[in-house]
């Protein structure tokens, strides 16, 4: 939603370069004009309280309250929900493996991408239309695509065990998500194939600022191919490269749908990551789940202000 | 989009969460002096046709015509979330009037429901099949009003067991693993045995297992008793018998029941732990199968796993007399209506003895006769709730590691729910 309002023209537009008059302009417009630009802001401030910074109360709140099952409130809980829940058996394999999925996906997924947009940016016969196919899995629900590979992997009646089996890559049907040794990697899978799209499309943009005669010159220079790609596209590519990797970051780390519909984090805890395992919680204690949501909270906020630190660096350096 | 049209759509926005965000609590009273009530139902359909919805609809169309100044209002919410809801709604202060759903010993903990006797007529009370009825106590009062009920049975497919060599249904352990063996190598069913160990139902599994082996969940007195010697050595039989052999799922701990009933319904599986809801869907799926009692270690089981769901009413309404003449009508009038459509056993003495009489039920006569002396879950016990999310959790788990850890993590839980309360 654009936030930006125009600025209200009380002085007639006149000055078109520099700021407007301050002076004249507090002068000329009484009532709403005292309050600044607070009306024009107000709307969003308000939005926010209510949409991020209420919950966020609420859900501290709730984290330190005794909950009962039935959902009677019976008074505050201090930190008794936090020490539950770390002393939750697993928490610990929990907990590592949301940094293995994250950190996995995220860097298959920008990998894949890379040589992926490259590819795309070539011009080949039947580009636009490959350019349109390849939105299919983002446009799809991700829930949807993660249901269609539970199926397709399905032990008795799935088509990719059936062409696995054909192709004598498996010696027999394999039931590939009812063990996490298994499970876990086809999940992670099904995850890079959902994050691919979009990260492709950012980097594709990213491609297409680079202007040719740049590459030309390193050509004439008598740099190789290999060394054009690294020492001038990867630098020149590394802001969209930054967008792509942040905004992955915070969804594979959140990623619910796919764990969820193929898993559901079983058997045991043996796939969950965190989110889903503070799902699963709230089945025998809202509070304790809060109390990982909390944490989780937490994580976001370490792995935003992370990527902040990076991308200054980014801006100084470049 | 310019400014103004912006600030309009902001503020209408945050208005609406706002107003949303603190939602009203009515007394039910209506301005021309009805009462509407509130049912929270949970959805025993599984298409369609079926739906509980319709059920609920005929009942409440039938009971307001006689009571004209009662509206009752149904809510009908899938298995997954019932009870999510219904915390949701108590939490919030918007307690519904009547829940049926699948435990009430929670809700009797933090004091919220009317004890049976005040909302059902002596007739209707009596009228309770006296198994059930003992089922809904806590400590010697009942507040569960038993719904529905459904008993446990070994489903085995006759043309699995033909083709096998299988001569008679299994009584014994030995005997279902001999069953499963000869499944196996004559390539009679894809598995022999379907062990559904998963998040569905872990507990129910577990128990019909553990009570061959003379454990369970509890003593009793009550005390749980999760990971007794006994339990833990039939995780271990099951483990080297039926899963390392691989006479059953490679990994039941990931395998609902949904899948163990439409692998039996669709004949790929050999045996199979059911209730009377596989009885419809095998019937559909033609095949030919037979029902015999859970087999044990030593012998076939003497009573058998009970289940039942409940109907419970909330105090907080301070709707007692309408919610009386409610549960009368309906105890009265639609229980048989309600376990004929879904194959359930009806909980009340005369709509069970008419079922069991009826031709047309005689599929379902060898649950009618398990029903008397079944064994319940720890129902009436306020903390079993909890404690049966975590078995659902993790249980299955027991049968692919080490028992004694699993069902040891399991027993702490157990014990740390009890101390709180």
């Amino acid at each position: 939603m654009p936030t930006k309002a125009p600025p209200p023209r009380v002085d007639g537009g006149a000055k078109r370069n520099g700021p407007p008059a301050r002076t004249g302009r507090r002068a000329r417009s009484g009532g709403a004009g005292r309050f600044g630009p607070l009306p024009w802001i107000a709307p969003a401030v308000l939005l926010i309280l209510a949409v991020v910074v209420w919950p966020v109360f609420e859900l501290v709140r709730t984290s330190l309250m005794e909950i009962s099952i039935s959902g009677v409130v019976r008074g505050g809980a201090g930190t008794d929900k936090y020490r539950k829940l770390f002393d939750e058996t697993g928490f610990g394999q929990v907990l590592l493996r949301t940094v293995v999925w994250t950190v996995v996906v995220v860097g298959v997924t920008m990998l894949v991408s890379l040589g992926l947009a490259q590819l795309f940016h070539q011009r080949f016969p039947g580009r636009r239309i490959a350019r349109w196919a390849l939105i299919a899995p983002w446009a799809a629900s991700v829930l949807m695509t993660a249901i269609g590979f539970k199926w397709m992997l399905d032990r008795t009646a799935g088509v990719l065990n059936t062409l696995m089996l054909d192709l004598g890559i498996v010696d027999g049907p394999r039931d590939w998500l009812g063990s996490p040794d298994t499970a876990w990697p086809w999940m992670m899978v099904v995850a890079v194939f959902v994050s691919l799209p979009f990260t492709t499309y950012t980097l594709l943009a990213g491609l297409q600022t680079i202007p040719d005669d740049l590459r030309e010159a390193a050509r004439i220079d008598g740099a190789g191919r290999w060394q054009t790609y690294r020492e001038v596209t990867l630098p020149l590519l590394r802001p969209a490269f930054l967008v792509g990797v942040v905004i992955n970051l915070i969804n594979v780390f959140n990623s619910f749908p796919v764990i969820w519909a193929m898993t559901q984090g079983g058997p045991g805890n043996d796939t969950a990551t965190t989110t889903v395992f503070m799902y699963r919680l709230k089945e025998s204690d809202i509070a304790e789940s809060a109390a990982m949501s909390v944490v989780n909270f937490a994580m976001v906020v370490v792995l935003v202000l992370i990527f902040l630190k990076v991308s200054r660096w980014n801006e100084e350096d470049g | 989009m310019n400014a103004r049209t912006a600030l309009i759509g902001a503020t209408a926005l945050a208005l609406a969460l706002g107003l949303t965000a603190c939602g009203s609590g009515d007394d039910g009273k209506n301005a021309d002096g009805s009462t509407t009530l509130k049912l929270v139902a949970a959805d025993y359909g599984d298409s369609k046709s079926n739906a509980s919805g319709r059920y609920w609809a005929g009942v409440v169309r039938d009971f307001e015509r006689k009571h004209k100044d009662i509206t009752v209002d149904v809510q009908v919410v899938n298995w997954n979330d019932i009870d999510k809801t219904v915390r949701t709604m108590v939490q919030s202060g918007n307690v519904p009037d009547l829940v049926q759903t699948g435990g009430y010993a929670d809700k009797v903990a933090d004091d919220l429901l009317h004890e049976a006797d005040e909302v059902l007529s002596p007739r209707t009370l009596k009228n309770l099949d006296p198994t059930l009825a003992a089922a809904g106590e806590v400590d010697g009062t009942q507040y569960g009003i038993p719904w529905t009920s459904s008993t446990r049975m070994l489903f085995y497919n006759k043309e699995v067991f033909r083709k096998a060599g299988v001569k008679t249904p299994p009584k014994t352990w030995d005997e279902v693993a001999g069953a499963a063996r000869k499944i196996k190598s004559s390539g009679a069913a894809e598995t022999p045995y379907a062990l559904p160990l998963g998040p569905e139902e872990a507990q129910g599994e577990s128990l019909l297992w553990e009570m061959g082996n003379g454990g369970g969940f509890t003593t009793k007195n009550g005390r749980y008793t999760l990971n007794s010697s006994r339990n833990a050595a039939t995780f271990r039989w099951l483990r080297s018998n039926l899963v390392k052999p691989g006479l059953t799922y490679a990994h039941p701990a990931g395998t609902d029941r949904k899948t163990a009933f439409a692998d039996f319904a669709g004949g790929k599986a050999g045996m199979v732990n059911g209730h009377t809801g596989l009885v419809q869907m095998a019937e559909k799926g033609d095949v030919d199968y037979g029902v015999t009692a859970i087999p044990g270690k030593d012998g076939a089981l003497k009573h058998t796993l009970g289940v039942a769901d409940w109907m419970m009413a909330f105090k907080d309404g301070g709707k007692q007399e309408q919610i009386k003449k409610f549960l009368d009508f309906t105890y009265a009038e639609k229980t048989r209506e309600f376990a004929e459509t879904y194959d359930f056993l009806p909980v009340t003495r005369d709509a069970f003895r008419e079922m069991k009489e009826d031709e047309e039920n005689r599929s379902l006569r060898p649950f009618f006769d398990q029903l008397p002396g079944a064994k319940f879950y720890p129902l009436g016990d306020p903390v079993w709730d909890s404690v049966s999310a975590e078995i659902k959790k993790t249980g299955g788990k027991a049968v692919q590691e080490d028992p004694a850890k699993i069902l040891g993590d399991l027993q702490k839980k157990a014990e740390e729910a009890a101390s709180r309360r």
